[in-house]
């Protein structure tokens, strides 16, 4: 599987890259911008990622602004609802409010941080990633 | 709130280093022609004579209530404590407040003397020679020899414990008439 | 302080709406548990709620909690869409309560920070078994069956984040030798090394790489390092290149110790984590990170009163914000002292000058005035709460209890929106819930036949009404069992010593009624495993009298019971008129006073004894003399002079002779200091305008002393 992860903090970067390394290829982005580019790139190669792991509280772009940007990438290039990257957004941020957000603009599942890995490769099984 | 807090807790630290310092110091008063002393850790503050809202059915030497800023704590005079015949009251007339395990308490004393330092050694234990042990000193647990004279201690404790034999013993004879 | 402004975590909301629901549940479940069957609204309603937390649970992954409610979500599928008749309505209110059961004692786990772990295997298959059970049942009335339920699964999840609890923090110093070269590229690379198992990562200096001097420093100071991981002490240490190291220091800290550290390392300290009673464990580590760093764009909105999906639902409870209590509390003094300070001020002595121009200041203090009277109101209905959720308890007790007992008992409920001040619904609820014990327990007849036989039906009854009356709330238990028998009470009371021996006739029904409550007092021979469970009704009269409230108690033998609980709306502020005897003021209730009349001394009767009455109108009523009686000097003896009160407690009427009225006012009761001994007729006492106290005159208090002398 093909994972895209952005997260601007090192030592969180690190931690989820050696967690998601163990289920796929994993390419990691350091900003919001560069994951949205990663996904433009990733797209036109025609090797679209299986999983995006979005941090919430990233420079130049929110892990908000990324998500809502690769669905409506996804939406006018008519990808189905079933074709599209499955996003779990992670972020220390766990009130309702914005995990209400996150689900509203279409992510699949909302990690707090500190992770709790065990749950997280529930949740890849459930999505049907592994 | 927080700074209150802050201020309550340097209150207290000032009160324990004052512990040490208040050792053996006592506020003196007089009472009829008797000196007393209560350890002066005990006292609140003094304050002058006030008005007194007086509490029916009550023992006769709880005089009432007063209003301390806004804290309504009970008064009782320390001569009728002590069963001596009670004086009216003047402008010497004082209130000594005081904290006893958490009870506030206003003594009204006739006068005010001073405060004095009495020397743990210099304190004797009151004769019971000759006295029924019920009698007025035990609320005196030692006197004191002084430069003016000889000064009898008081324990706060005792002096406001009311007589809860005595009351019990009136409620049960009261209960068996009615 | 700031964590109390904190949106809710997702975990809370989950908890909170789920607790909501429950809640509601389990009051449809016992008001409909005597029904022969649920109502399509029910149905609906169960069967919403259900799908509702299988749908939230199932997004925070609580598979025990999805899989239990959605069993149940099944049932009441079917139910609502076949309608199968004679569904045995017990054992499904039954099956609601366990899921219900189950999912609070979840919920609660959750709330203690521990893992939702219960078993639910048994819970499904025995729903299982009664859904097929109903399945067979539809099937043989020859109902079309529904379409399967179908089940959405989530397609959203929310990952809770693990409890702070299992990371180490731990304080690293490396000291290198002083010989070493680029120490701060080995520091850097123990840094690197650590960063695969940190959760969170400080270091000084913390220029290693941009600053070549930090090297020196380094070798001078050694390096520092706080470290968050979940990894163990041996882990760690294994990871470190300690090669030129000449000295490693290795702390394991507590949590707080690291929040201290971390100020130290120069990073500010974490958003102030939940105090230590918070509950919710989840969210009290994983703050700490992420503090807002420009660039930014998320911002946690504070948005205050945040509506709650559920409080639209449910009128009856708007906990729409919750505050502390101590808070509510704290206000309430502070708006006490208010309404004194402001009588000081509206009262003050120095405008008594004759000839002031005062009009502009009237005009001006009216309008203070209506403020704090309207402030006062809000405050006192913000303390208002519903005895909604105290009689929820109770119709889950006399459910709980009845069944336990196999009696058949039907509970009526009136009047649960009446409000009440919330420190005295903290002080009803448990003597509420034994007298509803009492009542299902000692009321009700064992045997139906024992009822039948006196004409009643074999089902029981009790009634458990409140109602606001007069600046009272009354609040009562009634049963149709079989009601007090006197002679047994007299003869209990007297084999035990604790009334005085006279003949029963000399004892009024009420006194005797009474007896009930003495210390010592249990009607039944053996404690039950419901009611008397080591406290008797005496606690139950001590803690409403710790209120200024009553118990009364009337019954009728083979009728049933009745006990009132009679407890007042609020505690803290009355209406009083101030009234003055000899050189005391005294306050009174205005709401016990009948009236203000003036009589001759042709209307008092004297009797040989020294007992006064007063002659109003053709009736007579007990006079008593506040002077003499409380031994008040300088007040006017001749009644003529004097303004007489009638004063009126529960029917009762006596008279007071006073000197003359100051004036009606706010009164903020304060307690007699309790060094004073209690005394009978005071029930506390008041600061007035200008300082002085003036005591409270208890009508109940003069009554029963009267009635007591005499």
């Amino acid at each position: 599987m093909k994972i895209l992860l952005a997260e601007d903090d090192f030592a969180s970067r690190k931690f989820m890259d050696k967690q998601l390394s163990r289920y796929g290829e994993c390419d990691v982005m350091v900003d919001g911008e560069e994951a949205v580019d990663a996904f433009m790139m990733a797209l036109e190669d025609d090797e679209p990622y299986d999983l995006a792991c979005l941090d919430v509280m990233m420079p130049v772009m929110d892990g908000y602004q990324v998500l809502k940007a690769i669905r409506d990438i996804e939406a006018q290039k008519g990808i189905p609802k079933s074709k599209r990257v499955k996003v779990i957004m992670t972020t220390a941020l766990n009130d309702e409010r914005n995990v209400k957000m996150a689900f509203e603009l279409g992510c699949e599942a909302y990690a707090g941080k500190p992770i709790d890995v065990e749950k997280f490769e529930k949740v890849l099984t459930k999505l049907g990633l592994i | 709130m927080a700074e209150e807090l802050l201020k309550n807790e340097e209150a207290e630290q000032d009160e324990l280093l004052e512990d040490d310092t208040q050792k053996g110091k006592f506020m003196t008063f007089q009472t009829g022609k008797e000196f007393f002393g209560i350890s002066i850790s005990y006292v609140n503050e003094i304050i002058a004579m006030q008005p007194i809202a007086a509490i029916p059915e009550v023992d006769d030497y709880v005089k009432g209530l007063i209003n301390l800023r806004g804290k309504i704590i009970p008064v009782i005079d320390v001569r009728v404590r002590f069963k001596m015949e009670p004086c009216e009251y003047t402008d010497r007339t004082c209130i000594i407040v005081i904290d006893v395990k958490s009870t506030t308490v206003g003594l009204i004393v006739e006068k005010i003397a001073e405060v004095d330092t009495i020397a743990d050694d210099s304190v004797v234990p009151p004769p019971t020679l000759g006295r029924k042990e019920h009698e007025h000193n035990k609320y005196v647990y030692g006197l004191a020899r002084t430069e003016d004279g000889v000064k009898l201690l008081i324990d706060p404790e005792k002096l406001i414990k009311q007589d809860d034999i005595e009351t019990a013993m009136e409620e049960v004879r009261k209960e068996e008439q009615s | 302080m700031a964590e109390e402004f904190n949106t809710e975590s997702m975990l809370d909301m989950f908890l909170y709406e789920s607790g909501q629901l429950l809640e509601k549940l389990e009051g449809i479940i016992l008001e409909k548990q005597d029904a022969d069957c649920f109502d399509d609204a029910d149905i609906n309603e169960i069967f919403r709620v259900m799908h509702t937390i299988k749908g939230s649970s199932g997004v925070l992954m609580y598979e025990n909690i999805t899989k239990v409610t959605h069993k149940l979500e099944d049932v009441f599928y079917y139910l609502r869409e076949s309608h199968p008749d004679d569904v045995p309505h017990m054992e499904l209110v039954e099956k609601v309560l366990a899921v219900s059961d189950f999912v609070t004692a979840e919920l609660d786990k959750l709330k203690n920070g521990e893992t939702p772990d219960g078993d639910e295997k048994e819970l499904v298959e025995d729903l299982d078994e009664f859904l097929g059970r109903l399945k067979g049942e539809i099937k043989k009335q020859g109902i079309q069956m529904p379409q399967a339920n179908k089940h959405v699964e989530p397609t959203q999840f929310y990952i809770t984040p693990v409890a702070g609890e299992d990371s180490h923090f731990y304080r690293i110093s490396i000291h290198y030798r002083s010989d070493t070269q680029m120490s701060n590229l080995r520091a850097y690379s123990a840094t690197y090394a650590l960063k695969e198992v940190a959760e969170d990562l400080l270091y000084t200096p913390d220029d290693i790489l941009s600053n070549e001097a930090s090297a020196d420093v380094i070798v001078a100071e050694g390096f520092h390092m706080l470290l968050q991981t979940k990894s163990s002490k041996e882990e760690v240490i294994a990871l470190i290149d300690s090669s030129e190291a000449e000295e490693i220091n290795f702390d394991e800290l507590t949590k707080t110790e690291y929040g201290n550290a971390l100020g130290e390392f120069g990073r500010e300290q974490p958003a102030p984590e939940p105090a230590p009673v918070k509950k919710d464990k989840a969210d009290a580590a994983p703050e700490k990170k992420e503090a807002p760093k420009p660039g930014d764009y998320v911002v946690k909105t504070k948005e205050a009163g945040k509506g709650k999906t559920l409080a639209k639902n449910q009128p009856k409870q708007q906990s729409i914000i919750s505050v502390n209590v101590e808070k509510m509390d704290s206000l309430m003094d502070l708006i006490g002292e208010l309404v004194i300070a402001e009588a000081v001020v509206l009262q003050n002595p120095d405008l008594k000058v004759p000839g002031l121009e005062l009009s502009n200041f009237q005009k001006a203090s009216g309008q203070l005035s209506k403020i704090t009277t309207e402030l006062q109101e809000v405050i006192m209905s913000m303390r208002m709460m519903p005895l909604t959720n105290v009689f929820q308890k109770m119709r889950r007790i006399v459910f709980d209890v009845s069944r336990k007992l196999g009696k058949d008992i039907e509970l009526e409920v009136v009047g649960e929106n009446t409000e009440v001040d919330k420190n005295i619904i903290e002080h009803i609820t448990d003597p509420l819930m034994h007298l509803v014990r009492n009542s299902v327990d000692h009321g009700i007849e064992e045997d139906p036949a024992d009822r039948t036989s006196v004409g009643k039906s074999a089902k029981g009854k009790i009634v458990l009404e409140a109602k606001n009356e007069g600046g009272k709330v009354y609040i009562s238990v009634k049963d149709d069992g079989k009601g007090l028998n006197k002679e047994k009470l007299y003869q209990k009371a007297l084999d035990k010593g604790l009334i005085e021996n006279k003949p029963m006739n000399e004892f009024t029904d009420k006194e005797i009624f009474r007896f009930i409550t003495l210390p010592g007092f249990s009607t039944k021979e053996e404690v039950t495993e419901y009611s008397g469970r080591g406290v008797g009704m005496d606690v139950v009269v001590k803690n409403i009298q710790s209120i200024s409230g009553r118990l009364d108690i009337s019954s009728v033998e083979f009728e049933g019971s009745e006990m009132t609980l009679v407890i007042p709306l609020t505690l803290a502020i009355i209406n009083g008129i101030v009234v003055q005897v000899g050189n005391s003021p005294f306050v009174i209730e205005t709401a016990s006073i009948k009236e203000f009349v003036r009589v001759g001394e042709d209307s008092l009767i004297h009797e040989p004894s020294g007992e006064e009455y007063i002659v109003l109108r053709g009736e007579c009523f007990p006079f008593i003399r506040l002077n003499e009686k409380y031994d008040l000097p300088d007040s006017i003896d001749k009644i003529e002079e004097g303004i007489v009160v009638v004063l009126e407690h529960e029917g009762s009427q006596v008279c007071v002779l006073i000197d003359k009225l100051l004036q009606e006012q706010e009164i903020v009761v304060k307690p007699i200091p309790p060094y004073v001994k209690k005394v009978k007729g005071l029930s506390g006492c008041t600061q007035l305008g200008d300082g002085s106290i003036a005591l409270i005159l208890d009508i109940a208090g003069l009554l029963m002393h009267d009635g007591e002398r005499r």
